[in-house]
């Protein structure tokens, strides 16, 4: 062996190792001391006084603000009006731009509440911008934001719209009692989703729980915790809106019988709607707007309300604190409570719009959208949907913590 | 082993052929499905790049189209996210083979204090998963709090890829290294050169495959990199990161286009080095007769016998 | 001369010095900084704070996700197997019977790498989709159950795994199978010459039935009739393959390329996701789904940075060992 090679068969013995580690001890304590604070606590700036401090007892004028030359914006995907042809086209935006010559930057990058959040966390918690002017965060989501103080304060007085035309239903909601925090950007509800042609016509949460062999093993389960344990505890005559853990108790183990029964296949996130199209899953706890989209590509796809009942629940625009274009956003978020923007929306996206108006401007062009249950849901639909309780941190903690056990994660 | 080493051969002969036979044939056989198997995912890509699916789900097989070669960036920010994957791969290849060949130079060529715990710094990452790396460095920049490193971007990207592959670079050079001859170098000193002269004209250019390969596989490493750009690029997308997110609702046609595009142009790449050294190879022609003395291009021809 | 000398002792400090920076500035550090976090109690809204109590973090999180570790073992174990199975005829053809066509042969095992895996993964979920290319025509004619699936199970995660990191077992191996003096081969055919391989068979049969079971038990398969297809199979092989040359002379020479093949497949296996996340479902979740989950969805982070150090920990104790066995000239140049 040449002397080289000696000395690499060296390396790894006991001796080298304690060197590197006695190396990575010294570091170690650098490290410790330079720490900056990470791990301090987050502001605790509550939204009740940021909203009283924008109370309009100055005296001087506002400074004039006018449009940016461009809007970060990030949402869902297929959550915006597109064009057919070329799917970088959204007419909503171009709309935007030709009133106030911003250039939207729209991106579809959100694909889970948590996912995202986890992205804007850091420059949140370091006092930084995002990135991001408008996001799209579900309600508990949004509620999570706003309680750390993160998200910016409505100046109302350039929302006009958003203040005459927002659904009633919306108002004054536990984490936003003040409204100035968030504006709905669509709601949808959580159901039955699945191939009519395989299954027959499924009206019951039961079907979720029977091991009939058209289905069983090809059913999939929502992993956002709130409409899977919403449903199951619907299904055993519960209300979401009223959970304990005592409920959530029961609903996992309800849960969990039915993976041990071998019915569910899975607890997914929007993927269902793929599987869905190619045939691994037959049914599954799916969103109104995903399965009618899906309806292009299969024709026996069906939505269906439970008799039971389902769950309702909201995205919701935010403005993340630090946002480089507050005013432009606020104009966007205004813009599209606009009612003949909001038919626009609504049109392709065939979730709940928050906007009153916009079903009598869409009667006009498109009567049979402006009478879908799904789109503009009548009295007697929103009485059998549930929304489900709003968590204080603690309550969100050990119900996350406990249904992750259940996905093994 | 036994008996049959007693008998003699042609008292067996229909066994002995037929295993003969299977000796010879199975192997290839098996050769064969194998590569099949470890090509058919690749196929199958290409074949659905070709597809014409009604909706956005590209999983069932509805018909061939072109439509997605010809316009390949039709789909929204996907030329964006391709041109930051190559840009970040591009210039952390370069980064990092360039940092990771002096690193093996060192620890090949020199004998100093440090060189285990160097070899251990060098190993960790590798031996590290993915996903702890890239956690571990976002919560780096967060810490640091501070423009340009924050919020995480383009630049964080390129950190993070620099990082992980000068392991690589490092272990696939020191490799090569290894086998050098060192001879070579000392006949160039005693020719004349000086240790500059003799690394630019006689070491470098016989590692030079060997930094080639640890360049190329940076590449691809980076390229494809997922889990650590996930934690790392905050707002910036990567081609890998798109593919991710539109796995929920739809990988589309061109995605597919793109991934077939990058393998045809690797191989061709692939192909047109092979092809380029096979020329390289030929034999030369003999040196001028008066040529032969103490000039470096007889040092190089009788380098390239050597390597060939 | 002293100025020479000077540099010349300095030379490989600065040789080291950029790239070794940037290794420790993030890579060192970072993982310090991990390390610390795996001791904060507290959450994302009070804050977190450091203290060593904290240490419960590690034995409840072991705890908690101990079956997961298991799973990422298993299977990691189960993928390297598979791979060493299907790697180990390929590098001994290509090395072997080559010839001309090595390097080109070499070049088309690593080709699929040129692809993005995450494209490659979703073409095996197209592939083995439940009524896709693969099981529909079986299932038409009959010869599958119509609930049949391997989508969304053990299987279909392990053999993700085991394809993705094929290239890394088949290489090593080949350059190890390469460097073999084909006189010892010829010189131990001389010795031990014979066609017929009994020795061999036996030998070929008991490992096949052994890993076949082992596979089944591993995940719930029938195990007595994998066993005996294992035990069959093995013994047609070893009958012609496993000669005494073979398992005398190949086989020991090419096990520093085992091993090192092993050892690269081995370690990312165990901590990848991917494969779970889009070909598994919540009974196939690995440690590093949970690692993700509890950082990204979480924001666990103290029990995600000890289950982080833990895994490395556990890896690295298996490469200890394995530095050990068979001595670290091989390892450190792979």
């Amino acid at each position: 062996m040449t002397e080289i090679e000696t000395r690499l068969a060296a390396e790894l013995t006991r001796r080298r190792f304690l060197q590197g580690s006695a190396l990575t001890g010294f570091a170690a304590f650098v490290a410790a001391c330079g720490t900056s604070g990470s791990g301090s606590a987050a502001p605790t700036e509550p939204a009740a006084t940021a909203g009283a401090s924008e109370g309009p007892t100055t005296s001087e004028p506002a400074p004039a603000q006018s449009p940016s030359t461009e809007l970060n914006f990030a949402n869902w995907p297929l959550y915006i009006d597109t064009d057919d042809d070329d799917p970088s086209k959204h007419k909503t935006l171009e709309d935007f731009t030709a009133r106030y010559g911003t250039v939207v930057n729209y991106s579809e990058v959100i694909n889970a509440n948590d996912e995202f959040f986890g992205t804007i966390r850091p420059a949140l918690e370091g006092d930084q911008d995002t990135g991001w002017d408008i996001v799209v965060l579900t309600d508990w989501m949004a509620a999570r934001l706003i309680r750390l103080g993160w998200a910016e304060t409505f100046d109302l007085a350039n929302m006009p719209n958003k203040v005459t035309n927002m659904q009633d239903v919306y108002k004054g909601v536990d984490f936003d009692p003040t409204d100035d925090h968030h504006a709905p950007w669509q709601s949808g509800m959580t159901g039955l989703g699945y191939d009519r042609e395989v299954t027959g016509d499924l009206t019951s949460l039961e079907a979720f729980w029977t091991a009939d062999p058209r289905w069983s093993g090809k059913v999939t389960f929502l992993n956002e915790m709130r409409d899977c344990i919403g449903l199951t505890m619907i299904r055993s005559g519960k209300d979401p809106s009223l959970a304990t853990v005592a409920d959530l108790d029961e609903a996992i183990a309800a849960c969990q019988k039915a993976v041990d029964d071998g019915i569910v296949r899975a607890f997914t996130g929007n993927e269902y709607a793929e599987d869905l199209v190619s045939g691994n899953v037959v049914l599954a706890m799916a969103w109104s707007g995903d399965v009618i989209a899906k309806q292009a590509e299969k024709e026996s796809l069906v939505w269906q309300l439970p008799d039971e009942g389902g769950m309702l629940w909201t995205d919701n625009m935010l403005i993340p604190k630090g946002a480089a274009h507050k005013y432009t956003a606020e104009l966007m978020i205004d813009f599209v409570y606009d009612p003949a923007i909001a038919a626009q929306i609504a049109a392709w996206v065939n979730y709940v719009t928050p906007v009153k108006g916009a079903k009598e401007i869409l009667a006009e062009t498109d009567p049979d959208l402006a009478d879908s249950p799904l789109i503009f849901p009548p009295a007697d639909v929103l009485a059998k949907v549930k929304i489900f309780k709003s968590l204080s941190e603690e309550e969100e903690t050990e119900f996350n913590d406990k249904f992750s056990a259940l996905l093994g994660d | 082993m036994t008996a049959s080493t007693a008998v003699a051969p042609h008292q067996r002969p229909v066994t002995d052929r037929l295993i003969r036979f299977i000796d010879r044939n199975v192997l290839y056989v098996y050769t064969g499905f194998a590569i099949l198997y470890l090509m058919l995912p690749v196929a199958v890509m290409a074949l659905f790049s070709v597809n014409d699916p009604p909706g956005k789900s590209n999983l069932t097989w509805h018909g061939f189209s072109i439509d997605a070669w010809l316009n390949p960036f039709g789909v929204p920010q996907l030329f964006d996210v391709v041109r930051t994957s190559v840009l970040v791969a591009f210039i952390s290849t370069i980064a990092a083979t360039a940092l990771g060949t002096l690193i093996a130079l060192a620890l090949v060529r020199y004998g100093f204090r440090g060189a285990g715990a160097t070899n251990v710094l060098i190993f960790l990452p590798m031996a590290t998963p993915e996903i702890v790396l890239g956690a571990s460095l976002l919560t780096l920049f967060v810490a640091i709090g501070e423009p340009p490193f924050f919020p995480t971007s383009f630049l964080t990207i390129l950190i993070a890829h620099i990082m992980f592959n000068i392991s690589y670079v490092v272990v696939t050079v020191r490799a090569r290294l290894y086998g050098f001859d060192r001879h070579l170098e000392e006949a160039a000193m005693d020719l004349g050169a000086n240790e500059w002269t003799t690394f630019w004209k006689v070491t470098f250019p016989m590692i030079l495959p060997g930094i080639m390969a640890a360049a190329l596989l940076a590449f691809s490493l980076s390229i494809d990199d997922y889990v650590i750009t996930s934690f790392t690029s905050g707002r910036t997308s990567t081609f890998p990161i798109f593919i991710w997110g539109s796995a929920r609702v739809g990988v589309p046609v061109q995605v597919n286009v793109i991934g077939t595009a990058f393998f045809l142009i690797a191989v061709g790449f692939v192909a047109l080095t092979t092809i380029l050294q096979s020329r390289a190879r030929r034999p030369l022609p003999p040196p001028a007769p008066d040529a032969a003395r103490a000039e470096p291009e007889s040092g190089r021809a009788a380098l390239a016998e050597v390597e060939a | 001369m002293g100025a020479r000398h000077w540099l010349n002792r300095l030379t490989p400090y600065l040789l080291l010095a950029p790239g070794i920076l940037w290794l420790l500035v993030f890579y060192a550090y970072p993982s310090i900084q991990m390390f610390i976090s795996s001791f904060w109690s507290g959450t994302l809204e009070t804050g977190f704070s450091v203290s060593l109590d904290n240490w419960t973090t590690y034995p409840d999180a072991l705890q908690r996700y101990g079956p997961q570790f298991g799973r990422s073992i298993v299977y990691g174990a189960a993928a390297t197997t598979i791979c060493f199975l299907i790697a180990y005829p390929l590098a001994y053809t290509i090395a072997f019977r080559g010839g001309r066509y090595k390097s080109l042969l070499l070049f088309m095992v690593i080709a699929p790498f040129f692809t993005s895996f995450l494209l490659r993964t979703q073409s095996w979920k197209i592939i083995l989709g439940d009524d896709g290319i693969l099981f529909g025509p079986l299932k038409d004619l009959g010869l599958l159950g119509p609930d049949f699936r391997v989508l969304a199970t053990p299987t279909a995660v392990v053999a993700g795994i085991a394809y993705n990191f094929l290239p890394f077992m088949t290489l090593p191996i080949y350059v190890s199978l390469e460097k073999i003096d084909t006189r010892l081969v010829e010189a131990a055919k001389d010795l031990y010459a014979g066609p017929w391989r009994p020795g061999g068979s036996l030998a070929g049969g008991l490992v096949g039935g052994l890993v076949a079971g082992g596979l089944a038990t591993a995940f719930q398969y029938e195990v007595a009739p994998l066993a005996i297809l294992g035990v069959v199979s093995g013994l047609l092989i070893g009958a012609l393959f496993l000669s005494e040359s073979f398992i005398r002379i190949v086989l020991p020479l090419s096990l520093p390329g085992v091993f090192a093949g092993s050892l690269l497949t081995f370690i990312p296996a165990m901590g990848d996701f991917v494969n779970a996340e889009l070909l598994g479902n919540t009974q196939t979740r690995m440690i590093g789904n949970v690692i993700q989950s509890r950082f990204l969805e979480n924001n666990d982070y103290p029990t995600a940075a000890a289950l982080s150090f833990m895994l490395m920990a556990g890896i690295l104790v298996a490469v200890a060992i394995y530095a050990r066995l068979l001595g670290t000239k091989e390892l450190t140049s792979s």
